[in-house]
């Protein structure tokens, strides 16, 4: 029924001047489907069979990217009905679940898509490092997806405050703190961050600001260039002697007795002419209708998860009743968990050593051995360092969620410790 | 095509396209859908039913189904309790059942203005009962019980100026003669043993109170608070003063309504005025005018309200100035005065009593009785203190004491309380240092005032 109701929009007028070649029949339209549509021939027009395995990528780049356009549209949303001010924000959320049509939803939406961005992303840099996909020619690509990293952590923790709840309230001015702990720059940055020295309005107007503006303005830019260079450093990284081989020629090197055209300046890695090994599908549809059914998918879990469960929403904040223990957001407990330690050792030392470690690593991590399989057995060494702060990063969030009660001692989340807030 | 069927692609778009289009449904459903539509189609249904004109027919069933909410920007505040509860104003729909009740008595507190939670409490922006209504987590306001909601009234009104809630006059008479100030500050007034109780109203819940009057061990483990003797009424009362105490500071258009114009008030103002500079009262004062002792019998209220608006008018030639009172000020200053005779009026003008009265006055106004009893008697039971595990009486101090002492130890507290037992706890309860709040003159009169505690003709000859 679908491909009927496609076949036939395909064939009218409006269909084909939409899609300029109707519905691809031929190898030849396939490839002019993908090249003359603005919004396809980001990708190439043939692609390799290894890198539509799902189980290669496990989709977790795409994912992240259809989170991202869902937070974009649901976002807009609340922004015609929030208003960024320390008086009025609270009830906005109220007026959204109670008055607004579908207000609840899309802010559930929003919610529960930004904490499933943070996990794919965290994921996908996971997949790109056990398959070894930073490596030479993708070193620059790991380090935008680094910042694309950042920038999402960035983008969550400056949406948590916009509520104006004790629990934005309270996982803000803990968030913050711990940005403090940094010597000599840690107390002017936490200034910066707040436009104070507490959490108020100068800080709602800040975290508002580079929530809908500047931040998802970097984060598009930089989609942007991570997914061109997707494409420029040779699409999805593939075992060992799929990849191209053809050596690029260095521009200063070009013998002057002969004239080039464009093709001829690219560098080796982009998509080459004349060459069309076996294992390459057309894009079209094989490429495209996946990442249509992917996009579907995740559309589906998201509204599901809203229709279901709700944002949460506590009392109004309220500075002077911090509850006991106040938490940061959860992708922030490892580290608050940390800083339980020692404020220096945990808030600023640990994380800043894995930033620049995460930067630097495709520069460090020189061996092209390993590339495009899953947990290589030349890359066992690498695999066992990063796996080991993985665990102890994900095992430091967990206590940090869920074992640690009252003035951050040790409880167990089945048995709740009695309850030490007074009672009312 | 290249092997890989694409037929396979059709079927997934089907199935996880009706799987959107059934969580839309879904979202849809559970978002259009709100009790409150049930509620308005049963008033409408009703106000049809009631219709006996066409006219009144065709305005019935015209009535649209909506959000109906009572924006209070001075109080930030949004009220949609009459999206459900739609008949308040109409008392023709007295004694229906709710959510259709009319809410009487409303005329001094029109719905535009005030709305409801400001005295019900709950959740005005909410549309669904339980969150409405406040029992909810994550809500701080739950609906005020109604044999409570006279604590509201306390919120703008002096709590013993409004004739209209007698229980929390009761309340605030209950904590002021109980002694309560002599632990608990309120409105800065106040001993620091206990803690500050400015909010407590919008801190503690009924139940929470309750319980901590009755034994307040129960509900805080380590409270030195002595358990109050009190009645079941007086609990009540005393529960509801506190639930009053929500430190809620009023703007504008509130803040200037909140006098009640009452004999108290006019008391206030008479001493505040300065009347007694030019009147007299029971001898003392001014000689400029006439004394006023019995002016309620000379006089006439209207006479009053007329004199106060503007002298001139009914006493040609009097040199009282127009003061340029407000109309609830020259109605409470009248009330005062045609109530002059009655003793409790009268009473408690500074200007008008000897040092002794005075500081009997002192004696209850910073809350001595808490500890030391009604009139010093003591009997108040502080566990492990020397002195028979209780807070000492004052009725014989004039003994132990000079006048200088006294106030020594009245200004600076004594914060160590010998134990009996120097391996268990030390008493709860000690004396603060009053030297902060007593003003000196405060202390002279409270000093004369307990030692006229002591009874007449005894001497114990040390």
């Amino acid at each position: 029924m679908p491909k009927r109701i496609w076949l036939w929009f395909a064939h009218t007028r409006v269909g084909r001047s939409v899609f300029r070649v109707g519905l691809p029949q031929s190898n030849l339209e396939r490839s002019q489907a993908m090249v003359s549509s603005f919004l396809l021939h980001v990708q190439p027009a043939k692609v390799s069979r290894h890198a539509l395995r799902a189980s290669y990528t496990l989709g977790l780049g795409l994912i992240s990217l259809y989170l991202f356009l869902i937070l974009t549209v649901t976002g807009v949303l609340l922004m015609f009905y929030y208003v960024p001010s320390t008086e009025q924000a609270y009830g906005r959320m109220k007026d959204l679940q109670y008055v607004v049509s579908a207000g609840l939803v899309v802010r559930n939406m929003h919610r529960w898509a930004a904490h499933l961005m943070v996990l794919s992303v965290a994921l996908h840099m996971c997949r790109v490092f056990y398959t070894g996909a930073y490596k030479r020619p993708r070193e620059f690509n790991w380090v935008l997806g680094v910042g694309l990293f950042l920038t999402t952590l960035g983008l969550s923790f400056t949406g948590y405050l916009l509520p104006w709840d004790q629990l934005a309230f309270w996982a803000i001015t803990v968030g913050t703190s711990i940005a403090g702990y940094a010597p000599l720059i840690g107390p002017k940055v936490q200034f910066l961050l707040l436009g104070g020295n507490v959490v108020g309005q100068e800080a709602l107007t800040r975290f508002y600001a580079l929530h809908v503006i500047v931040l998802p303005a970097i984060a598009g830019l930089m989609i942007a260039v991570h997914l061109w260079r997707v494409r420029k450093d040779g699409g999805l990284s593939r075992p060992d002697g799929t990849e191209d081989t053809v050596q690029s020629i260095a521009l200063g090197q070009l013998p002057t007795n002969k004239s080039y055209g464009l093709m001829e300046l690219a560098r080796g890695t982009t998509p080459q002419v004349g060459k069309d090994p076996d294992d390459e599908v057309f894009s079209w549809p094989h490429l495209i209708f996946r990442e249509l059914l992917l996009f579907l998918l995740v559309v589906a879990v998201v509204l599901f998860l809203a229709v279901f469960w709700n944002a949460p929403l506590e009392e109004v904040a309220n500075a002077v009743h911090p509850p006991n223990p106040a938490k940061a957001p959860w992708y922030f407990l490892g580290l608050q968990e940390l800083v339980s330690y020692s404020a220096f050792w945990g808030g600023v030392v640990v994380p800043s050593l894995l930033v620049t470690a995460l930067l630097l690593l495709p520069y460090m991590d020189r061996r092209v051995q390993g590339v495009g399989r899953w947990f290589a057995r030349e890359r066992t060494i690498a695999n066992v360092i990063f796996s080991v702060c993985l665990v102890v990063a994900v095992a430091l969030t967990i206590i940090g969620t869920a074992f640690r009660g009252p003035n951050w001692s040790w409880v167990v989340p089945w048995r709740p410790p009695p309850a030490i807030t007074e009672g009312r | 095509m290249h092997g890989t069927s694409v037929g396979k692609f059709y079927a997934w778009f089907t199935a996880l396209g009706l799987l959107v289009g059934v969580l839309v449904g879904l979202g849809y459903y559970r978002d259009e859908y709100r009790p409150w539509k049930d509620y308005q189609r049963r008033f409408i249904r009703e106000e049809i039913r009631r219709a006996s004109t066409p006219d009144q027919r065709l305005l019935a069933q015209s009535t649209p189904v909506q959000v109906r909410q009572i924006l209070l920007p001075e109080l930030n505040r949004v009220d949609r309790c009459t999206t459900c509860h739609l008949a308040v104003e109409d008392p023709s729909y007295g004694g229906y059942p709710q959510p259709l009740a009319y809410h009487p008595l409303h005329d001094q507190h029109p719905f535009d203005k005030f709305g409801c939670t400001v005295c019900h409490r709950g959740q005005g922006r909410a549309t669904n009962i339980e969150d409405a209504h406040g029992h909810v987590p994550h809500w701080d306001e739950p609906m005020l019980p109604q044999k409570y909601i006279q604590a509201s009234c306390g919120q703008c009104h002096e709590a013993s100026d409004n004739p209209a809630a007698p229980e929390l006059a009761r309340g605030s008479e209950l904590f002021e003669t109980v002694g309560c100030r002599g632990c608990h500050k309120l409105a800065g007034v106040g001993g620091n043993i206990g803690p500050e109780l400015d909010r407590v109203g919008a801190r503690r819940s009924p139940d929470w109170l309750r319980q901590h009057f009755i034994t307040p061990a129960a509900v805080t483990p380590d409270s030195g608070m002595p358990p109050q003797k009190f009645t079941d009424t007086d609990i009540d009362a005393i529960v509801l003063f506190m639930l009053s105490q929500t430190g809620a500071e009023l703007p504008g258009f509130y803040a200037s309504m909140k006098v009640i114009p009452s004999a108290s008030e006019g008391r206030r103002l008479f001493q505040q005025k300065g009347c007694l500079g030019c009147h007299s009262m029971g001898g003392q004062g001014g000689k400029v005018g006439p004394a006023l002792d019995d002016v309620g019998l000379r006089r006439t209220p209207e006479w009053m309200m007329q004199h106060f608006r503007d002298p001139q008018t009914v006493s040609p030639g009097s040199v009282m100035p127009r003061f340029g009172f407000t109309e609830a000020e020259a109605r409470a200053l009248t009330d005062f005065l045609v109530h002059l005779r009655d003793q409790k009026v009268g009473l408690g003008i500074l200007g008008l009593m000897g040092p002794v009265d005075r500081g009997r006055g002192i004696f209850s106004k910073y809350g001595c009785a808490g500890c030391h009893g009604p009139e010093g008697k003591g009997g108040v039971p502080n566990a492990n203190a020397k002195t028979a595990q209780q807070v000492p009486a004052l009725t014989y101090v004039a003994d132990g004491y000079t006048k200088a002492e006294l106030k020594g130890i009245i200004f600076k507290g004594q914060r160590e309380i010998l134990p009996l037992d120097p391996h268990r706890p030390a008493p709860p309860l000690y004396m603060p240092a009053w030297g902060s709040t007593i003003k000196d003159a405060e202390a002279d009169d409270l000093v004369a005032y307990l030692f006229s505690l002591k009874p007449k003709g005894e001497d114990l000859g040390f």
